[in-house]
Parts: C-alpha cells; sequence; structure tokens
C-alpha cells in the first residue's frame, strides 16, 4: 500500500485538473492509469511529477489507449488496489467497452472527466456529451462546478464506491477549461482528515493467487438478469450512502455540499435554470443581475446524475412555473430533439401534482461560455410561456433564434 | 425504489457480481460449457528431440536434462540407464552427435549435453547400489564374445531382462575398446572398472583370457549357450601401405594404446614422433605420445586441412593446445632407415573423390620430401579379424553378415558394434556401439520369446524446425564449459585433461534446454489460458488435462507452448469429449438444460405427415 506524505491543511490556487490530481494523491491511489487527451491531460501531467517527487507512490502506467486504460484499471481494481484514471472526449468513448464489465464485477475504480466537445471536428471546448453517454453503464456520476468541489468530489466518490454496500465505479465529472484550467483557490485539507474519512480500500473477493476466486467467468444466460438485478439494486442503494457520506464530509471537512442538487435563490423563484457543473457559477452571476432588475429567477444545479434522485427533482421542481433545463449536451433525435436532460427532469416529474412548464435550452455547446445576454433570453422564453401558461416548442437553440 | 421487493431464486444465486470460487482441479466451473465453440482442440503431442534422434543408443536426452534441471538426479540416471549402461564413460569419451543435432546449437550454442551425462555417470559410479536390477531369470543362457561396448550394453540389456550372461574376453582385463583404445586422461582406468563391477553385480559372468577360436569353438558357442552374441570389434590395425612398416620404431595406434592402457607397454618414445591418420584415434595417439616422452609430435594427415579431418574438433583443438603440429595432404610413402626407422618419405595426395569414403591419389611425380623422425605411429584404422567364423557369415568387407536384426541368417547367432557396422555409413564410436549392442539384445529376446521380428513402420517426428516452437520463450544464455587442465600441465601426466560439472553447472546447462517438442511441465499452457481449461494434478509430465467442455479452442495456450509440444486438432477429428449444441444447455440442471431436453424430443413429437 502506497502511503502519501502527512500534509497539513492550506489553501493553493490550482486549476480544476491539478485539484483532481490532488485529490488522487490524498486518496493514496496505488495505480494510475494514464493516456493524454486535452483537457484532461494536466491531471496525469501533476501526479506524474507527484509520483516523480516521491510525494506519491503509486503505479503509474502510461497504456497505450484509453481502452487500455480501463482495462488496467479493472486489472488493478481486481487485484484490490485503489485505482485512479481518466479521460476527455472521445477518449471517454474509445474506452466504452469497459464500462459495463468494469461496474458488472463491481470495481470500484474512479474516472476523472474534464469534457470536452465530441468530434467532429476537433473541438476542446467542453459539452457533457462524453461522459453522459455513459450515464447508464452502472457508474455513479456526477458534475462539479469549481475546483475545490471537484477536489470534495474525488475524495467522496471514493468513499461511495468503495463501501461494501456499494461497490461501483465513480465518474467525476468537471467542465472541461471552465473548470479543468481556470485556477481558484482550493483548500487542501490535514492528510489525517483525509485519513479519517476514507479508509484503505478493500475489495471482498480480490484476485489473490493465495485465494483463488474466479472473476467474469461466462455464465449461463439464465445466470445473467440475476446479475443485473443485483447491480441496479447497488446503484439505487447507492442513494443512502451518498447522503451519509456527504454527512460525513462535512463533519470532518467543513464543506456541506446537498448530494443531489444546489439550490440557488429558489425559494421566492417561479422560473428557475436546471443545469449541471461549470455554467452554475455564471449562472449564479446572471441571477443576482436579473434579481437587481426584478426578475424572480433561481438555480437548480444537478450534482449526482447517477444514480439519478427522482423523487429529489420531483420535490423539488414541482416548487416551479418554468424549469428551463440547460443541456450542454447532445441529444440529437432524443425526447426533445436537443439533449438528453430534458427527458430525464421530465420523466420525474411526470408523476407530480404540480407539473412545471419545461424547457429544453441548447446552451454552453462547444465550450462557448453562456453570455449574460443569452440568460436574459432564456429568462424571457421562461417567463413568456409562465405568461402563457403553454410553451412555444420544447427546445430553443441559444444564440441561433430571435 | 425500482428494485424494492425483488428476489433472486435460490438455484440462480450465484456469488457477489458473478465471482465463483476458483475452479476445481476436475471439474472446472459448474457454467456456461463452452466448449461447443471450439473448432480446433488442443492436443499434447510429444515429438521427438534432435538430440534423442542423433543419440548412438537414443538415450532420452531431453528428458534427463528436465530430471537434472529440477533436482531429480537419481531419476535422470535411472532414465539414462535405461539405454545406456555407463554414462560415466561416454560421459568422457563420446563424440556426442546430440550436441551437434542439438537445436539450441542454431540459436546460441548447443547444450553440453555429454558434461551432464558424466556429471550423472559419476553420481551412478558413488552409488553402494546400482539402480538398476537384474530381470527375473529365464533360464537362458547367452554368451556375449567381447567386453567392449557393443557387448558391454548387449550383456547388460540381456542380464536386465533376465538372460543368465557370460561375457567371453580374449584380453586378461575386460572393456575391450572403452579399456585398450581410450588413453588414462580421457577414461580413468577406475571409472571403467567401475561399470564393469556393474555388470559383475547385475549377475553377469566375466571370463577373461578366453578367445574365440582358440580358447572356445563356434561349435561349442552354439551348444553350451541358447544364443550368443558377437561383438568382437576391430581388433587388427589397417597398414598405411607404406614401404617399411616394420621396422623398429614404427608402432600401430589402437595396439599402442591398447598396450599402455592394459599396462603392458614397453614402448619408449624417441623426442620425435609423427603419427598418421587424421582420425579421432590418431588424435589420442598423438596426445598420448606427448604423454610418453615425446618432444615433438607431428600428425600427418591425407586431409587437406582441419575441416576435412573426421575428428572431433574439440579434441583436435586441446591436442594443438598441447603442441601437436599438423602436416596435411601428404601420404607416408615408405618409412626409411636402417632397421630402426630414421625418416619418413612423405609425397603430396588427395583422396580421389569424397573425403575418407574413396582411394588417394598419390603424387609420385613430385619429388618426396623427407621427414626426420624416431618413432611412427599407424593409426588409420582397424579391420577384423574373423578366421574362426563360418566362412557363409562373411561379407566381402570380412565383416559378419547380419539381417537388419543384427542375426546371423536363421541361427540364435548374433552380432554387433564395430564388427558389424565397419563400412555401414555410420562413424563407427562408442554410442553407436553400445545402441548396436542394445537392439541386437531386444531382437535376441524377441527370438528367445518367438515373437516376430519386424521394422518399425511408425513415422518419427523430430522436431529440426524452431519455427515449430516459441522462442520467445528463450533468452539467448552462453553454454557453460567445463575447465581444462592447462595445456602446459597436461604433457606431464595420466590426470583427466576435461574437469567435470559441478551440481551448479549442470542444472545451469540441463536449464539451457528447450525440451524441443516435448512437454516438460513448465505450467506455461495453464497459466495463459484464459479460461480454467486446463488442470493438473501434480506439476508433471503428460499430466495436463484439457476440459473439453470449456475449451474454446481459442488457440492461446497452443501458440504459447515454449516447446512446441502442444498441437491444436481439427475438433472433427475427434469423436469423444465433444460438447455438441443440443448437450451445451443441459450441463447445468437450469432452464436451458430443460429447453435442450425439449429440442431433443422436438423431432419425436412432429407430425409425421405435412
Amino acid at each position: 500500500m502506497a502511503t502519501a506524505t502527512e500534509v497539513k491543511r492550506r489553501t493553493v490556487r490550482i486549476n480544476g485538473c491539478v485539484a483532481s490530481a490532488q485529490a488522487a494523491k490524498y486518496a493514496d491511489v496505488d495505480v494510475i492509469a494514464a493516456y493524454p487527451i486535452r483537457p484532461y491531460t494536466a491531471t496525469m501531467m501533476a501526479l506524474a511529477q507527484m509520483v516523480a517527487n516521491g510525494e506519491l507512490d503509486a503505479e503509474y502506467i502510461v497504456a497505450d489507449s484509453e481502452h487500455s486504460q480501463l482495462s488496467i484499471s479493472h486489472g488493478a481494481s481486481s487485484s484490490g488496489a485503489r485505482v485512479f484514471t481518466g479521460s476527455s472526449g472521445v477518449g471517454v468513448q474509445f474506452a466504452y467497452e469497459l464500462y459495463s464489465p468494469i461496474s458488472g464485477s463491481r470495481m470500484p475504480v474512479q474516472m476523472m472527466i474534464a469534457d470536452r466537445t465530441l468530434d467532429p471536428p476537433g473541438d476542446f471546448g467542453s459539452e457533457h456529451t462524453d461522459a453522459l453517454s455513459t450515464r447508464d453503464m452502472g457508474w455513479l456520476m456526477g458534475w462539479a462546478c469549481d475546483a475545490q468541489e471537484a477536489f470534495d468530489n474525488h475524495l467522496m466518490a471514493y468513499r461511495i464506491g468503495e463501501d461494501p454496500r456499494v461497490l461501483l465505479p465513480q465518474m467525476v465529472c468537471q467542465d472541461g477549461f471552465f473548470v479543468s484550467h481556470i485556477t481558484s483557490d482550493v483548500e487542501l485539507p490535514d492528510s489525517g482528515q483525509v485519513k479519517e474519512f476514507l479508509p484503505p480500500y478493500k475489495h471482498p473477493y480480490p484476485l489473490d493467487p493465495r485465494h483463488p476466486v474466479s472473476h467474469g467467468p461466462q455464465i449461463m444466460p439464465e445466470q445473467g438478469p440475476p446479475l443485473q438485478l443485483e447491480r441496479a439494486r447497488a446503484m439505487e442503494g447507492a442513494a443512502a450512502v451518498i447522503e451519509q457520506v456527504h454527512d460525513e464530509f462535512a463533519k470532518i471537512f467543513g464543506r456541506r455540499y446537498d448530494p443531489w442538487v444546489e439550490e440557488y435563490m429558489t425559494d421566492d423563484a417561479d422560473v428557475v435554470f436546471f443545469l449541471q457543473g461549470g455554467h452554475a457559477v455564471t449562472a449564479r452571476f446572471a441571477i443576482q443581475h436579473m434579481r437587481d432588475n426584478g426578475l424572480k429567477v433561481g438555480m437548480v444545479r444537478l450534482r449526482t446524475i447517477r444514480p439519478y434522485p427522482t423523487e429529489r427533482v420531483n420535490e423539488v421542481l414541482s416548487k416551479f412555473k418554468v424549469v428551463g433545463v440547460i443541456e450542454t449536451n447532445m441529444g440529437l433525435g432524443s425526447v426533445s430533439s436537443g439533449g438528453v436532460l430534458y427527458g430525464e427532469v421530465c420523466a420525474a416529474l411526470y408523476e407530480s401534482q404540480h407539473k412545471p412548464l419545461v424547457l429544453s435550452f441548447m446552451a454552453g455547446m462547444g465550450g462557448e461560455a453562456i453570455v449574460l445576454n443569452e440568460f436574459y433570453w432564456m429568462a424571457k422564453k421562461m417567463t413568456e410561456a409562465q405568461k402563457r401558461g403553454k410553451i412555444e416548442k420544447r427546445t430553443h437553440w441559444v444564440g441561433f433564434e430571435e | 425504489m425500482s428494485t424494492k421487493g425483488t428476489k433472486i431464486p435460490e438455484r440462480l444465486m450465484i456469488p457477489f457480481a458473478g465471482i465463483t470460487p476458483a475452479p476445481t482441479q476436475e471439474k472446472g466451473q459448474d457454467l456456461f460449457p463452452t466448449g461447443n465453440w471450439r473448432s480446433i482442440r488442443p492436443v499434447y503431442r510429444d515429438k521427438l528431440p534432435p538430440c534423442n534422434n542423433a543419440c548412438g543408443t537414443n538415450e532420452k536426452i531431453q528428458g534427463y536434462l528436465d530430471l537434472v534441471k529440477r533436482g531429480k538426479y537419481l531419476d535422470a540416471y535411472a532414465l539414462i540407464k535405461e539405454d545406456m549402461p555407463f554414462p560415466s564413460v561416454t560421459g568422457r569419451v563420446c563424440y556426442h552427435p546430440c550436441e551437434q543435432a542439438c537445436n539450441r546449437g542454431k540459436y546460441d550454442e548447443a547444450i553440453s549435453i555429454r558434461a551432464v551425462e558424466r556429471f550423472l555417470g559419476d553420481l551412478g559410479q558413488a552409488l553402494t547400489r546400482d539402480v538398476v536390477k537384474p530381470g527375473t531369470p529365464n533360464g537362458k543362457k547367452v554368451a556375449v564374445v567381447g567386453s567392449g561396448p557393443a557387448g558391454h550394453s548387449a550383456a547388460y540389456q540381456l542380464a536386465r531382462l533376465g538372460y543368465k550372461v557370460t561375457i567371453l574376453e580374449k584380453s586378461p582385463k575386460a572393456g575391450g575398446l572403452n579399456r585398450g583404445g581410450i588413453p588414462d586422461w580421457v577414461l580413468p582406468q577406475n571409472v571403467l572398472d567401475r561399470e564393469i563391477e556393474r555388470l559383475v553385480e547385475l549377475g553377469i559372468t566375466i571370463q577373461t583370457n578366453v578367445e574365440v577360436g582358440k580358447d572356445v569353438t563356434w561349435d561349442q558357442l552354439k551348444k553350451d549357450y541358447d544364443a550368443c552374441v558377437l561383438a568382437v570389434g576391430l581388433i587388427e590395425p589397417n597398414s598405411a601401405r607404406a614401404e617399411g612398416e616394420n621396422k623398429e620404431g614404427v608402432h600401430f595406434g589402437l595396439p599402442f594404446l591398447r598396450d599402455i592402457g592394459m599396462g603392458v607397454s614397453k614402448v619408449k618414445l624417441g623426442a620425435r614422433v609423427a603419427v598418421i591418420g587424421g582420425g579421432n584415434t590418431a588424435i589420442d595417439c598423438a596426445r598420448e605420445a606427448l604423454r610418453q616422452g615425446a618432444v615433438e609430435v607431428t600428425m600427418i594427415t591425407v586431409e587437406a586441412n582441419p575441416q576435412e579431418m573426421p575428428a572431433s574438433p574439440e579434441d583436435l583443438h586441446d591436442m594443438k593446445e598441447e603442441g601437436v603440429e599438423l602436416l596435411h595432404a601428404r601420404a607416408v610413402t615408405a618409412v626409411l632407415g636402417n632397421g630402426k626407422v630414421e625418416a619418413l618419405q612423405l609425397h603430396p595426395a588427395r583422396f580421389a573423390g569424397a573425403i575418407n569414403a574413396s582411394p588417394i591419389n598419390i603424387d609420385r611425380e613430385t619429388a618426396p620430401e623427407k621427414f626426420a623422425v624416431d618413432n611412427v605411429i599407424i593409426a588409420v584404422g582397424q579391420r577384423p579379424s574373423l578366421a574362426w567364423l563360418p566362412q557363409e557369415f562373411k561379407t566381402e568387407r570380412g565383416t559378419i553378415k547380419i539381417d537388419r536384426f543384427g542375426r546371423l541368417g536363421d541361427t540364435n547367432f548374433f552380432a554387433a558394434g564395430d564388427i558389424v557396422q565397419l563400412g555401414q555409413g555410420q562413424p563407427l564410436m562408442v554410442v553407436n556401439a553400445v545402441g548396436d549392442g542394445k537392439r541386437v539384445a531386444f531382437n535376441l529376446d524377441k527370438v528367445m520369446r518367438a515373437v516376430a521380428l519386424e521394422p518399425r513402420t511408425i513415422p518419427v517426428d523430430v522436431i529440426f524446425d524452431l519455427n515449430r516452437m516459441n522462442m520467445t520463450y528463450f533468452p539467448h544464455f552462453p553454454r557453460v564449459q567445463q575447465t581444462l587442465l592447462p595445456p602446459k600441465s597436461r604433457r606431464k601426466t595420466q590426470q583427466e585433461v576435461i574437469q567435470p560439472f559441478t551440481e551448479e553447472q549442470a542444472v545451469e546447462e540441463a536449464g539451457r534446454c528447450f525440451s524441443c517438442g516435448t512437454c516438460n511441465a513448465c505450467d506455461n499452457c495453464y497459466l495463459v489460458c484464459p479460461e480454467p481449461c486446463i488442470v493438473r494434478d501434480v506439476r508433471s509430465n503428460g499430466l495436463y488435462k484439457i476440459l473439453v467442455d470449456y475449451c474454446k479452442g481459442c488457440r492461446v495456450c497452443i501458440e504459447e507452448c515454449p516447446t512446441g509440444c502442444l498441437e491444436g486438432v481439427p475438433e472433427l477429428d475427434f469423436d469423444t469429449g465433444v460438447v455438441r449444441m443440443d448437450t451445451a444447455f443441459a450441463v447445468s440442471p437450469g432452464l436451458h438444460g430443460r429447453q435442450a431436453k425439449e429440442l431433443k424430443n422436438l423431432g419425436e413429437r412432429a407430425p409425421k405427415n405435412i
């Protein structure tokens, strides 16, 4: 088992990538599987330095592709190692084969994602489609909106995923550039705090020549459904663990996050933006600005999309008149013909007695920032719908319509 | 919660995430039987390693090297003793055709097989009781004439088969060519003595000073014994066809060595000695001459260069190291001197055709050279001396006429060794005589038991091609060299020139063996199989088993078999152990098993007339 150097709590100015690397170091990971692709690469660069400098005693394996990265991670995790890997954009897609086997064999591999728009063409900007396309593969998944939250999410994700009641892999996501490359103040904890919060990883049936077991054998078709059911139970059962871990995190580190949604100025709001990730930071500013101009706007930010907090989303969004889903992802030919979040939101609201109107905004695409005017434009569409009591159309491509 | 209230039936409960207990060695897993996906089945098929094939007596060389590798020296010794009565002797004197054939020689350097054999032979010498036991007596008496390599081997094998064997030896000491043809500094007398003792321990009677044709007649042999093996060797030295060979100071190779070996030599060599001949005996004579006090020894050969000489390159090298000079492409045409040799007359000469297998062309047009010497040793081969043998059993060459089984007509006489091998196209060497003695003993046994003698018909697959193995498993590694006495000190002593391997050296050298084409229980197949389809009971040869219910025929084990033992055989060649589609689902008692049963009955239940 690797041992990290003892460090004291301090605040540093780092970007999201380095915050992720710091989290991996604090988590005292055993195996790092790296393969470069922008923008997440900076995380692996930072980790490489830490390993080279002796700050972190871990096996740093440079894979020959993302597929290998995840294969290495799968194997290392099976042997009982705490594993850290990551990717961006098309890299996430290239490893696709491994997502189900890893969660199916219940290996709590952690993967850091700094989002990147999928090709074509080569676009470095953030778009959540890369990670979201794997959302049903049995990985715990959620977005951070800043570097501090990214750091915290990594530690919490390990703790949740490695919990014997859960044992599932985790995708810890952050927007490329907006989070991954913009520096901000991040409070790094005492290593003692992390030790207290995150016990060493212990898989119940690791691959060990002294106690041989067989992982991933060919099974009879009839043995498939029970395994799928068990995986579904694990994913659903993770919800309780997630809440418990967020509580403990708050007690030890002093930062309390709602595990499912962040509500911003929603107390008296009629219309709210519903989004994930880094755009929340600009949204908060825009909401402040709009409120100064008398608009009762709020924001609900989804922090964990898998497991999806259906009841909670229902409960929270039922309070409002109109919900504007800022997608930041592509769901070509989907329910809304826009992004995939719309469907998730509407399904959660289907049973609601007070269904709000739901709009889907294709904004923040391709790594473009959502500017103040656009927030005003979206708010206008929402208030118009509220007045009308009916939506004009489901999906708006922001910046491309009058 | 969508999973709330779900229940998994007992029979479908499998451990966490499909992780199952490790498969048992016998059964593998009771899971989906993937064997019916297979079109190629891995099969362990041992080939013959080239060393075993090249060995005159087909020692199981790969087998004993593998045992040495694993530290099982006694087992290795027992294995070598199946084919070779005296590994301590051949471990010293053999010209090791095995090493010339060794596949490793094409890769880096051949295995030093002879040195490992000597290691095992010396181990055997130290045993109070030998591992070999005489066979259950069958009441039959066999005479073996001659106690050289062929006679020794035949007598040994016959005793193991239960015959009462008597060896008749014309010399005062048993050993034949082993005693009389090999100098002490190659094979110390006490080593051979111990091997002769082993024959006596097997219940063999050795009568020395008994010469066939003089002390015992052909008819007596016929009368006194149920069968007889003639292994009399070649005892008459060939002449160099030079004038004046009868002069004082002229010696012949084998008698020269033999008298020294028997301890009856009265030879006093002068300072300058010439040895005529280019073979191994000539080399032994030249080196012996140095030890007998000669100062300058010159070897005179018809062969035009050392490469042409029918001699072991190592021995040639060691000889030159000791200071023997070579004079090539010359024939001795006369021994000059007044009653005693003073000089040799030499003419340029070449073989008319193939080296050593054609007449010699002597160029008498050129003026002869005169080569001053004090002694000459002529070592140009031997010939038979069979005055006592009925004429009908003699070949034109004067050797014994036998059938392909070594039998003289339909008599109970057999012959083996140089006396039959001369001129048969194979080099005359100890190991070939041993092999001949062994085969003849087995044939004699068959005749005694009235079993038909039939030539072997099954083709032997010798693995010569390195591409049939997976060479990535064999890192290059140099041959472990035996140490030699310093050349300077050799000339003064009868001490053995070549030093034995230590245990560590023997193990290291045996470890270089590829085990060409043969399963050596390396466990690679067992480890690389992506599914638990290969099982082993114990780590030992031939005990791996393919679980055909599960093996998909992915070929990984075949490709990764270092030695090339594993082969892919088309599944259609088999009619046993085949998992067909209709039984594939019936292995476990689940739904699909029941479905398969239904499917089986479907044909019967189908309406007959549509």
